[in-house]
């Protein structure tokens, strides 16, 4: 199940489906959650690039977070928080260097990108194909994992 | 100086013992806690001044032993000349001259200094002839008493060590846990729990590290039988954990005395330094692969630290909070390995196990109970002190014919076993043998072994109420049924006491006691109902009489009872207005005296120095 | 890993051996109570009221009441958690809680699932809302500061820093107070400070925003112990997904510029 996304930027018209997409994906009890991809202008004309968390090799978030919330699921390779093990410290959405960690206010939850189980929403949503996930063949898993 | 092999202890053993044999008459001076207390230390100085100035045949200061306690604290200070047994009792320094002139250097017996038979009136020679000391088997306690405590060569002199030795160079450790399972000792601390059950679980327990731990907290209110052992024979403590330790394969262990015991703590620490010094401590101990130490850790004054697990946490440096023990401490114990963790008095038993053989102890004691228990027998009785006596013993046995029966011939009303852990008993059950068993099946437990004799001017709703501030006092805090719990118990006890509760109330701690008892974490809580449920199980009307009749028959709740003076019996002597701190007396000189309630604190001062007992307590 | 078979309110259900009973019954969707416990530390058995009754066949009908948060799994169990005993159990708890902490809403809400509208006690003479649950100084435990501990033994236990002192350990990140199920934890964030435990922080304002984020203090011990990049923490969040899409941005007009 493991993939990775695949950007073309210059399809990307911003119009932020990908973010309705995950927003609804992940609600509570009817109440949509917050979204944790963001299509954003990119500094050019006509220019818009998807932010969502890289998955890193050696990830700040994991590393400050204290109570270990942080855990890789071993399938998706997508790094989750652990909504009843975080203590809502707000250490990792300070330490991540892309942003990529946030809290989700009306919920109370510090919520991450999860690639939504290895199947990412957004990626189905994308009008443009801007936003694609792939997954790896053999040869890539192999390296990967 | 180290001994490296059996042959070479057997060999300092005989030198030992003809040193120890060398003088034809020794002189004991009991220098137990409570005998120091009473001024013992200041007779061992008396005989040094005596034996300085004078020369005696066959006699030096080297014959003067300061040993642990006798156990007959009521009549100290002891001295008793060996080997004739000659007890002399309530002994002052101003009577050593004439002890050493007349006892030692002639053959004369000094009678005033003579214990009296409280029923008989007769003098007793020999403290073998003692009552208090005929009803005894002393196992336990075998040493205390005749050797000096502080040291080393008086213990090997009479046998010490000679158990380990057996262990290490004839046994395995599996063959040592049979011969352990096989006696039937079962743990002296309170819980009873088979001794070689544990010691086998934990050797199977796979670990590269493992831990054996004396329980030398003994936290019960007037219990005092594992300092008498610790500063008394603290070598058989130690041998007893070597013989553990090797037989489940741990290397190192801790002794875990409460802060109260100074002294028990600096008697262990020299038996520690002495063996170090011997090489019984230390590695390769007798010349084979068996290496232990030990270190002593020191409480601080708090009973739920006699608890193993919190003892173990207190022994880690963290705060001495119990844990759940679904997983059990032999498994995961000290710093989460397998522990074995006995009381004092256990492993006291264990080098002469070794030593006798399982069937020995199974001889003494009954069935599923072998051996002795020591007893701290304290409260209304005559002769109160520490004894020791075979498991099947009764009540009865021990209160009257060890105890002397009843202070000031006052009727028996009920005596309080296992401390705060326990339950009263009443007189219907005096003939109860005493053993794990069977004191657990009426609702009380035999605990470490203190017992309070109580008469009937002891109010058992009081002493509820007492056994229950003392545990809420001591609660570690962690758990909401013991912490709560026995707080809500004692408040409603207290109500009882002072006439403000009513029958609800009874219905209701009875029923909060359940939970508190299921549902509590540890055994501070599991048990700490245990007096208020013997109290009300036994003396229920005494309960109703303080709810119904707001009066306390025994006189002793402050808020249920009145003193008043007797007008017929009173002298107008005015003892009683100059001893009253609140002023509550007036009254004339030759004239009734009259106490006026309002002010009057019951105290008991007045009744104190009442000479005509003109003063009615009710 | 080894996987037992238990049966829990009379229906058998699978665990693995070892793992703590509160876990298997949430996981079957059963409602216990447990008001000390948090996934974020180990379990303490300091509440009791997710006791639950056990026994095996081999046990001769012997019932044992424990707690389910610190109970291992073991194969052949037999589990009821709602028992009789165990309702009266929780019910007693719930009501010597209220004699504690009667104005306590968690509390309150509780105790009346249970029956317990007030308490039956005496309400202890300075009530509050500190269920002692202990699981603030637990989370500051684990997460290695250890500034704050349950003080005094027995029924005047309090959490409290060393010797009711400003905690020199205290990094201000707010754990104890957002984790307190009767927000019992007080604390101040006013400007650029940040006030707990009788200590004022220093709360990092993003260098492009001016919001802030956290305290000085935190910043600071992540950088010097869990090897985090100082500049991590000189703006918030939004501020580094808007700088991350301007980086992306670069590399993706680069290419744009390529395909034309």
């Amino acid at each position: 199940m493991r993939g990775r996304y695949i950007v073309t930027p210059h399809l990307c018209t911003g119009c932020r489906t990908c973010e309705l997409a995950c927003s609804f994906t992940h609600a509570i009890d009817g109440k949509p959650g917050r979204s944790r991809i963001y299509p954003l202008a990119a500094g050019y004309k006509d220019l818009y690039v998807p932010v969502v968390c890289f998955q890193c090799e050696d990830p700040a978030c994991v590393k400050s977070c204290l109570v270990n919330a942080i855990t890789m699921n071993d399938e998706t390779g997508a790094y989750e928080i652990s909504p009843e093990k975080c203590v809502r410290c707000m250490a990792c959405v300070a330490a991540c260097p892309f942003g990529c960690s946030l809290f989700d206010k009306q919920h109370n939850l510090v919520i991450k990108c999860d690639l939504c189980g290895g199947d990412p929403v957004c990626a189905h949503f994308c009008p443009t194909k801007a936003l694609v996930f792939e997954l790896f063949d053999e040869e890539e898993l192999k390296e990967v994992v | 100086m180290g001994i490296t092999s059996s042959k070479q202890l057997l060999e300092m053993h005989k030198e030992c013992k003809a040193t120890f044999e060398k003088y034809p008459k020794k002189v004991i001076v009991c220098c137990g806690t409570g005998c120091i207390a009473n001024g013992a230390r200041k007779i061992v100085e008396a005989f040094q001044a005596a034996l300085a100035e004078r020369k005696i045949k066959d006699f030096s200061i080297e014959a003067v032993k300061e040993t642990g306690c006798h156990g007959f604290c009521e009549q100290g200070p002891l001295v008793v000349i060996e080997p004739h047994g000659t007890f002399y009792t309530h002994v002052k320094p101003k009577d050593v001259e004439a002890i050493v002139e007349k006892s030692i250097a002639g053959g004369e017996v000094i009678e005033p200094l003579l214990y009296t038979n409280p029923v008989t009136g007769n003098k007793v020679e020999r403290y073998q002839d003692v009552s208090f000391f005929t009803h005894q088997h002393r196992i336990a306690l075998r040493n205390l008493g005749k050797i000096a405590a502080h040291d080393i060569r008086d213990y090997i002199a009479v046998g010490g060590y000679q158990g380990l030795a057996k262990v290490l160079t004839s046994m395995t450790p599996d063959q040592v846990i049979d011969l352990i399972a096989d006696s039937g000792l079962r743990g002296r601390g309170g819980g009873g729990f088979p001794a070689g059950k544990k010691w086998r679980t934990c050797r199977n327990v796979e670990s590269d590290v493992r831990y054996v731990i004396c329980n030398g907290d003994e936290g019960d209110p007037g219990a005092f039988m594992d300092r008498s052992m610790m500063e008394g024979d603290p070598h058989s403590v130690l041998e007893g954990m070597m013989i553990a330790a090797f037989a489940v394969g741990a290397k190192n262990g801790y002794i875990y005395v409460r802060e109260e015991y100074p002294l028990a703590v600096i008697h262990l620490q020299k038996a520690i330094q002495d063996c170090e010094k011997h090489g019984l401590l230390g590695d390769n101990i007798l010349g084979t692969n068996f290496s232990f130490r030990i270190r002593i850790n020191r409480g601080a004054g708090a009973f739920v630290c006699g608890e193993s697990s919190a003892l173990m946490r207190s022994v880690a440096g963290e705060v001495g909070e119990p844990r759940a023990k679904y997983i059990h401490s032999v498994i995961k114990g000290l710093w989460d390995k397998p522990t074995v963790l006995n009381n004092v008095e256990t492993y006291a038993n264990v080098p002469i196990i070794a030593m006798n053989g399982p069937e020995w102890f199974k001889s003494i004691g009954v069935k599923n109970n072998s051996g002795t228990k020591v007893f701290s027998l304290v409260g209304k009785v005559r002769n109160t002190g520490l004894i020791e006596v075979a498991m099947g013993t009764t009540l009865r046995e021990i209160i009257y014919d060890i105890g002397g029966g009843m202070l000031d011939g006052r009727p028996f009303k009920a005596v309080q076993t296992g401390g705060p852990s326990g339950g009263c008993l009443p007189a219907p059950q005096l003939d109860l043998p005493v053993d794990f068993d069977s004191l657990t099946a009426v609702g009380s437990m035999m605990g470490s072994g203190g017992m309070i004799v109580m008469d009937d001017k002891t109010c058992m709703v009081d002493v509820a109420r007492y056994f229950l501030h003392f545990l809420v006092s001591e609660s570690c805090g962690k758990c909401v049924p013991c912490r709560e719990g026995l707080y809500q118990l004692h408040e409603l006890t207290e109500r009882v006491c002072t006439g403000e509760a009513t029958e609800a109330d009874l219905e209701k701690m009875e029923k909060l006691s359940e939970v508190v008892i299921t549902a509590s974490l540890c055994g501070l809580g599991k048990s700490g109902p245990n007096p208020l449920m013997s109290t009300i199980k036994y003396f229920r009307d005494e309960y109703l009489t303080h709810i119904r009749e707001k009066r306390c028959p025994a006189a002793v709740c402050k808020k249920l009872i009145t003193y008043t003076v007797i007008e017929e019996k009173c002298t107008g002597c005015m003892a009683c207005i100059t001893a009253c701190a609140y002023n509550a007396i007036t009254g004339e000189r030759k004239k009734p005296h009259f106490i006026h309630q309002e002010k009057c604190e019951k105290c008991g001062a007045c009744v104190a120095v009442c000479k005509p007992d003109a003063i009615l307590v009710e | 890993m080894k996987p037992v078979t238990l049966t829990i309110n009379g229906k058998l259900v699978r665990a693995t051996q070892g793992e703590y009973l509160l876990g298997v019954l949430r996981r079957e969707k059963i409602d216990i109570p447990a008001l000390c416990h948090h996934e974020a530390v180990e379990p303490y058995g300091g509440c009791r009221l997710c006791t639950i009754e056990v026994t095996k066949p081999e046990w001769d009908g012997w019932k044992d009441y424990v707690t389910s948060c610190l109970y291992p799994a073991a194969d052949g169990l037999i589990i009821q958690t709602d028992s009789p005993q165990v309702i009266e159990i929780r019910r007693t708890i719930l009501d010597l809680y209220l004699a504690r902490c009667p104005e306590a809403k968690l509390v309150q809400d509780l105790a009346a699932k249970y029956g317990v509208m007030k308490t039956s006690y005496q309400t202890v003479p300075e009530p509050n809302d500190c269920i002692l649950c202990s699981i603030c100084t637990r989370i500051c435990d684990t997460m290695g500061f250890k500034a704050i501990s349950t003080v005094n033994r027995g029924h005047g236990k309090e959490v409290a820093p060393p010797l009711d002192q400003p905690p020199d350990a205290c990094v201000g990140c707010l754990a104890c107070a957002l984790n307190c199920p009767t927000n019992y934890i007080k604390w101040k964030d006013v400007g650029g400070t940040r006030e707990i435990w009788g200590k004022k922080f220093e709360l990092i304002r993003c260098e492009q925003t001016g919001q802030p984020t956290i305290t000085r203090e935190f910043a600071d011990y992540l950088i010097a112990n869990r090897n985090i990049n100082a500049d991590y923490f000189k703006i918030k969040d939004s501020a580094h997904r808007t700088e991350t899409s301007l980086g992306l941005g670069k590399i993706a007009q680069w290419t744009r510029e390529e395909v034309k």
